[in-house]
Formats: C-alpha cells, structure tokens, sequence
C-alpha cells in the first residue's frame, strides 16, 4: 500500500517538475549541461557523507546524490576537496557554487540557500563505556564536550547553551581520539558519523547514547550561495527528480542502508521519508502555484498590451481623418491665398476652376462669370499687337497635345472690361491614368515688371556712361601715382645715401674703437714702464745706498715710490673704466640679495664684520650684467665702509623700493657723508671730495658705478646730511 | 760667451731697465747663474733655434726657462711664443709671458698658443721678486725634474 502511494505521488512530482521545466525552459542563463559546471566543495573526511575512495576520488551518500541530482536536472558538477570549515567560508564567499550536505540552521540561513531536506538525522552523545554519568543532554550540563569546528553540533550546543566547556576540533577523528584517551567528558556528532569514526579508528571504549537528541535534530540539505535562485532551483527540480525515480533510495541504500537498517525500526523509515517528502510536496505545490501565478500575469500583461494596441490603431484612423479633411481646407485656402492667378480648364477650353486671385487680376465679380466659359475666347483672344489669336495657335493649349508644361512671359491677357495686361504664365497637363484630362494656368500680372526692366535698361545705359567717365579719371589718378612712385624711388635712393652715410660712420666708429683699444694698450704698456723703473730703482737707491742717505734722503726716495704707485693706481682704474664701457653685457636674472650679502662678507675684514650692523631688506631678482653689477655692490659697500671708519655708528642698511617704471636700490650708511653743494661731482672721473690723508682713493669707484648703471639704463644719485651719514641710490628700469 | 751653451734662464726684453730689474728679481732669489738677455723676438729666435750670431750654439742646450716680454721690436712676442709652441723640439721649453698689464687680449692669445705661465710686471718692485720666485722656480724645478 504504502509503496504504491509512493509510486503515485512519485508520478505526481514528476508531472510537476515536468511543467516547472518548461516554464522555465524559455528563463534565460540556466547552466546546461553544455555550459559550466557547478564548482562543488565536498569533505574528505565525513563518511559517508563525504569522503574519498581508493582512487582519491569524491564519494559518499551527499556526493553521489548531489551528483545524481544535477544530472538529473542537466548539470554538470566538478569537485573540490576542502576541509569543512574552509569550504563554508569558500561558499559564503562565492568560490565554489554549492555544498552537498549541509545542516539547515537559522544562522546558516543568512549566509546559504537552502534545497528541501533529503536527509533527516540526529546527533548522539558519545561516551567512554566507562562513563555512567551522562545519558540524556541534561547531563552534559557542566561538562567538557567535544565538538568539531563548525560542525552544526557546536552550532547548536552554543545556541542552546548545554555547556560552557566546548571544546574544538578540525576534524571529527581527533575529536573521537581526545574522547578515547580522556581529555574530555563527551563527544557530540552526528550518530551514524560516530559510529563509523568509532569503526574506522577501532575505539571500542566509545559507545553512543541511545537517547534522542530533540534539539540535535537536523534536516540536510545541498546548500549554495545565498541568493543563486537559478541553481537552487536547478538543484531543488534533480532532487526531486532522484527521489521520485527510486535512484535515491538506490544510493541511499549503497551508503546507509546497513548502518540504517542497525539503527533504525520501520516505523521510523516511515516517519522520515514522510517527514522528507511532506515538504518537499509543499515546496512542489508552492513551486507550481508560483508558476500558474506567473502564467496567468504573463496572459494578462499581453491581453492589456493587446487592448492598447487596438486603441492606438483606432485614434491614429481618426486622426488621420481629421488630417485629411485639414489638408483640403489648406489645399482650399492656399488656391484662394496666392497671389499667382491659377485656373484649370478641360480638352474643349472650358474653364473647370479658378482661384480669387484669377478673378480679381481678370476684373470678374463671381465664379459663374467664368466657370463653363472658354478660356481662350474669353481672356486669350487677341495678341500683344492687336491682331486676332485663333484658338488653334493658343500656346496654353500645347500642353494637352504634348503632355507637357510649358512658360511664357512676353504674351498679353484680357480683362473683362476690355483692356489688356502684360502677363507670364505656366501651363501644365493635369494627368488622370496616363490621359491628360485638362491643364492648369498659373498667370500673374507683368506689368509692374516690364516697366521695371525698362528702367533697369536706362540704369543700364547710364551705368555704362558712368564706367566710361570713371575709367578716364581712373587712368589719371594712375598717372599721379606713377609719379608719386617715382618720388618714391627718389626717397629710397636718399635713404641708401643716408644709410651709407650711416655705414660709413660705423666704419669710423669702429676705427675710432679701434684706436681707443690701442690708446688703452699703450697706456697700459708704455706708461707702466717708466714707473715701473723710478719704482724700481728706487727701490735699488734704497737697498744698495742706503749708509749713504740720510733720513730726509730716504724719506724722498719713500716719496717718490708711493707717487709713482698711485700713479699707477690711477692708470688701473682708468684702464678698467674704459673697460667697463667697451665690454659687452650678458644679461641674466640675479638675486640682488644674495649678491649684497656675498660681496660684504668678502670685502669686509674679520673686524669690520664684527663691529659692523649690516641690514638687507629683502631685494628682488633682475635682469643685469652679473659681473658688472657685482662691480657696483663692491664699489658701493667698500665705499659705505671706508667712510664709516672713522664714524661712531657702524650700519649699513641695504633696501630696494618699487616706483612707477624702475627699481630703486640703495646702501645707506652712518659714516663722514658729503657736503650736499658737490653732490654732482660726485660721479665724476677721479673726482674727490675728501682729501687723501682722511680717506684714501682714486676718485674712480663711483664714476665706474654711474657707467655701469647709465648702461643698464638706470640712473645713480646720492643724498646726505652730513655728518649723519650718506645714501647712495641706483636705478633699474622695469623692462 | 763660453757660458752660452749652458744658458739656463733666457731672457727676451727690450727695455734694458726692465731686463736689469728681472735680473735683480733673479739674483734676489739666488737664481743669477747662466742668465742670458736678449733684446728682440729675432735674437730670441736666433738663440732658440740656434741660428745667426747663435748659430755655434749646441742647438740641444735647450734653456730651462724663457721670461719672453710681450712687446717686442722686429718680431713680437706672441710670434716668438708661437714659433717656440709650434716646434716639437722646442715647445717643452717653459715659457713665462712677462706683460704690463692683464690685458684679456693678450692673455687669451698667449694661452691659446701655449704659453705655460704669465707674471704682470708690477710697478712695485717687491712684488716683482714675489712673482718670480713663485712662477720661476715652479717651473724651472719642474723643468729640472723633467730633465
């Protein structure tokens, strides 16, 4: 009975899985088995569930019924091995697809999908056959048990909190072994599971307890990634599949028949295939309302899209209606809205229709005037020179014999009231199935036209007369220009004139450098050498007579040595002087600060830096001679210091400002200062305005100054208040 | 005269004060043995390449050191230093320009034909003996070592 009550609803859930194929058949993506196969991660080490054979090939119940499934519902499955803990995180992850047998949970839920159950087992609490202890999972109270990691067993103790004391192990062997050499109380596993480890491992002091574990209960499942609707429904379909064609109790049977049939009464076979297949017809049933449901959404969404369909279809017909009768009445109008005159007429001349402006430009009141009457009598009857125009040469009948338009602008119409008008018209067939069944005229009124080409023919003449008169006064501004080209040329020849004039100054220029170069050389020279011999003789007078001069004697000769130095001092500074001026400028950015600093720091003596108060404001960056303006910093710094020597306030203040087209710079200090009324020979060539005795000099350092900044464009000058002091400025243009 | 062969130090100056005071320079430094002036480029030429009123001369004395003033009468002394420089067998000799003043002209020219060193003759006198005792002895030791 209770076989063929299986048999039946087998077919049923066939017949279900059948009609969920097909309506699935047209989902998009669903793995085939010519597409990708499902990654499945399986155990090593979970008999029977998972394990490997003598190959070290994936086997077990989960395995083989996972497999079967998949075919079953056309897929394709490739396997990886993995220890437990590992693969659930692989699966939460998404780096395999599914898990063959997982143990359904409310915290799994969150992370996995879940297939109906095809397997209901319980977990068992194994003891050493020494332990009197513990029996029911009351007694675990307080007691150290052991668990493998992960395992729905530590799940499940923790959640219910049985115990403080868990303990965890990687793999289910070591659990049974920790057990066995007594390093804790108990172990909880699933019982079939156990009982094969015991078997496997040989430990015959472990036995099971025979009580039911309630909470211990657990429903197996294939487990995949949470949210892969497609393949838990794939899976979902081949399970039902195995289970409904018998291969299920088939595998069933190979992997846990045996233990099973030990382990379990009928009454319980029973009471769990009925507790497996009571949801699975459940989740069937829903499966099948879900996809009526569909079914039935997917009628009616195309009903509604028929229906608005038919609804466009008829406004488009009524609009088009509506546009039709619109473009007659425009058709209507336009005819009445030109301003061309148009009228049709059939074979015989008859007039069939005309336009408003027809009517008015042929001086008519009314269409009856015209409409029935022929058209050639009526305004086409005589031509421009007053003779009669038969109908037979009418050139607007020409259309009907040859098919085709025809124009002419040089023809006259008649008016009702008798006068003529200058008009051009168009004739054209009107063709009904290849006959032509009348011609069209458009015609307008010339007149206004004609008198207007006349005028234009006058303009014309007129036009002409003028282009002669300007030609002739054209020619003659030619003629002036001509001459003034001439003039031109003239220009041109003085300007070579002066330009040689230029070149030939140039010339002499360069000669006159050219002497000055000599000059130079020759000073440099010939006038050191006869200084260099009073020097050095002397310097012989000195040394080699000197107990036969007395100190007068020797303080002439001392005389002597030092004019003749200062001699040629002078000749120094007046050699570089002119060097100054004839060396050519390469101009490059320099920062005026640092330049001012350096060239203190170098000329200053160890006891001038110390006793002096040097302050730079900050200076800007400008385009200059390097070398030359490092003359100026050296000429006006030394300066600043040799007149401050004698001075109680040693300072120097060094600062730029920015006026309206230059950049001033200055070196102020506290020293002797100079007397205002000289302050314009101060730049002068060796001039003084102190004598030598109080400050030693040529009179050449500010002159050299003002040369170099004159040829960068600047300007120099100086303010003092004496005794307080004295500012020396310099200039550079901005650009 | 019978010294000429072993002339060590050669001196080219036509101003007999000044060829007088590089003597004196010379002597202040201890260096008077086997000084030999002559008074234009041609001489110097002569002496060096042996030849006219030196032309008994054992051409392979070669002098340790030439002072060559700059401006000289009949052949100058750029064209003295460039005949000297140019000649394989001549142009180890160390040549020391003697010149007035540091006329950038000059000097470039002289460096550009070889010359190995320059004294700008001061008009004080120390300063003279200085400088020959610094560029003379430079060179005529290092000549020395090279012979």
């Amino acid at each position: 009975m209770k076989y063929d009550r299986l048999k039946l609803f087998s077919l049923l859930v066939l017949l279900l899985i059948a009609t969920i194929r097909l309506a699935q058949a047209d989902t998009p993506g669903v793995r085939s088995a010519s597409g990708k196969a499902i990654l499945l991660g399986s155990e090593a080490d979970y008999p029977p569930y998972c394990s490997l054979d003598e190959h070290g090939e994936p086997t077990g119940f989960a395995v083989d019924l996972f497999k079967a499934a998949a075919q079953a519902a056309n897929l394709q499955v490739e396997i990886q091995i993995g220890p437990w803990l590992a693969l659930k995180e692989y699966l939460a992850e998404g780096q395999i697809e599914a898990l063959p047998i997982v143990a359904r949970s409310a915290e799994r839920e969150a992370l996995y999908d879940f297939t109906i159950p095809y397997l209901q087992l319980h977990s068992a609490i194994f003891v050493r056959n020494n332990n009197n202890d513990i029996h029911t999972l009351a007694d675990l109270k307080g007691k150290e048990i052991l668990v493998m990691k992960g395992d729905i067993a530590e799940e499940t103790l923790r959640r219910e909190q049985i115990s403080e004391f868990i303990v965890t192990t990687t793999t289910f062997d070591e659990a049974f072994l920790k057990l066995a050499a007594g390093e804790a109380d108990a172990v909880v596993v699933q019982r079939i599971i156990g009982l094969k480890i015991i078997d496997r491992l040989g430990l015959k002091s472990i036995i099971p307890r025979q009580a039911h574990l309630d909470v211990f209960r657990q429903e197996f499942c294939f487990a995949v990634k949470k949210g892969d609707e497609q393949l838990l429904a794939g899976l979902n379909e081949g399970l039902a599949i195995v289970m409904a064609d018998g291969r299920f109790n088939e595998i069933y049977g190979a992997w846990l028949g045996p233990l099973v049939s030990e382990e379990l009464s009928k009454a319980e076979i029973l009471k769990m295939v009925l507790w497996i297949l009571l949801p699975l017809t459940a989740v069937l049933v829903l499966l099948w309302i879900v996809f009526l449901r569909k079914e039935v959404k997917k009628r009616t969404r195309y009903l509604n899209k028929e229906i608005v369909r038919h609804k466009r279809t008829w406004e488009e017909l009524q609009q088009q209606q509506v546009q039709l009768k619109k473009s007659e009445a425009q058709i209507r109008l336009l005819l009445n809205s030109t301003a061309e005159g148009i009228y049709g007429i059939d074979p015989q001349g008859d007039c069939t229709f005309i336009n408003k402006a027809a009517l008015e430009v042929l001086g008519f009141t009314d269409r009856s005037q015209v409409i029935g009457r022929n058209m050639h009598q009526l305004i086409h009857h005589t031509k421009t020179d007053g003779s009669l125009y038969g109908s037979g040469e009418c050139e607007i009948h020409r259309a009907f014999n040859t098919g085709e338009g025809m124009h002419k602008d040089d023809d006259v119409l008649w008016r009702s009231d008798g006068t003529s008008f200058s008009a051009e018209y168009y004739s054209y067939p009107i063709r009904q199935n290849g006959e032509t069944t009348g011609v069209v005229v458009t015609f307008w009124d010339i007149t206004e036209r004609k008198k207007a080409e006349g005028e234009l023919l006058n303009l014309k003449r007129n036009l002409e007369i003028e282009v002669v008169q300007r030609t002739v006064e054209l020619e003659e501004k030619v003629h002036k220009l001509d001459k003034s080209q001439q003039a031109m040329l003239y220009m041109v020849e003085d300007l070579n004139e002066v330009t040689n004039t230029m070149k030939e100054e140039r010339r002499k220029l360069e000669l006159s450098n050219q002497e000055l170069d000599a000059f130079t050389y020759s000073v440099s020279h010939d006038l050191r050498a006869p200084l260099r011999a009073i020097n050095g003789y002397s310097d012989f007078l000195l040394e080699d007579y000197s107990d036969k001069l007395d100190g007068e004697g020797k303080r002439f000769l001392q005389i002597i040595r030092n004019s003749a130095s200062k001699m040629d001092r002078l000749i120094t500074d007046m050699l570089n002087l002119s060097r100054i001026s004839r060396t050519e400028m390469r101009m490059a950015a320099v920062d005026m600060g640092r330049v001012a600093q350096t060239i203190f720091q170098e000329i200053a003596t160890a006891e001038d830096q110390n006793s002096f108060d040097l302050e730079v404001e900050e200076l800007p960056t400008v385009l200059c001679d390097y070398a030359l303006m490092k003359q100026v910093w050296i000429n006006l710094i030394s300066n600043a210091l040799k007149y401050s020597g004698k001075s109680a306030v040693k300072k120097i203040q060094i600062g730029s400002q920015k006026a309206e087209h230059e950049l001033v710079f200055f070196v102020k200090d506290f020293g002797a200062g100079f007397d205002p009324k000289y302050q314009d020979r101060l730049f002068g060539v060796f001039q003084r305005l102190h004598r030598e005795e109080e400050f030693k000099g040529t009179g050449v350092g500010l002159a050299i100054v003002q040369r170099i900044i004159h040829r960068h464009g600047g300007r120099v000058w100086a303010e003092s208040e004496q005794p307080e002091g004295a500012t020396f400025f310099f200039s550079l243009p901005l650009k | 005269m019978e010294n000429r062969s072993e002339v060590e130090i050669l001196i080219v100056e036509d101003n007999p004060h000044d060829a007088e005071m590089a003597l004196r320079a010379l002597k202040k430094n201890k260096l008077t043995n086997n000084v030999l002036v002559v008074h234009d480029g041609e001489e110097a030429l002569d002496f060096v390449f042996a030849r006219g009123k030196f032309a008994s001369r054992q051409k392979s004395q070669r002098p340790k050191i030439i002072l060559l003033d700059l401006k000289l009468p009949k052949i100058d002394g750029l064209e003295v230093l460039k005949e000297i420089k140019s000649n394989p067998e001549t142009k180890v000799i160390p040549v020391i320009m003697l010149t007035s003043s540091k006329e950038e002209s000059d000097l470039v020219k002289s460096y550009e034909l070889g010359v190995n060193s320059y004294i700008v003759k001061p008009v004080d006198f120390d300063k003279f003996v200085e400088a020959i005792r610094e560029i003379g002895f430079y060179w005529l030791l290092l000549n020395q070592q090279k012979i």
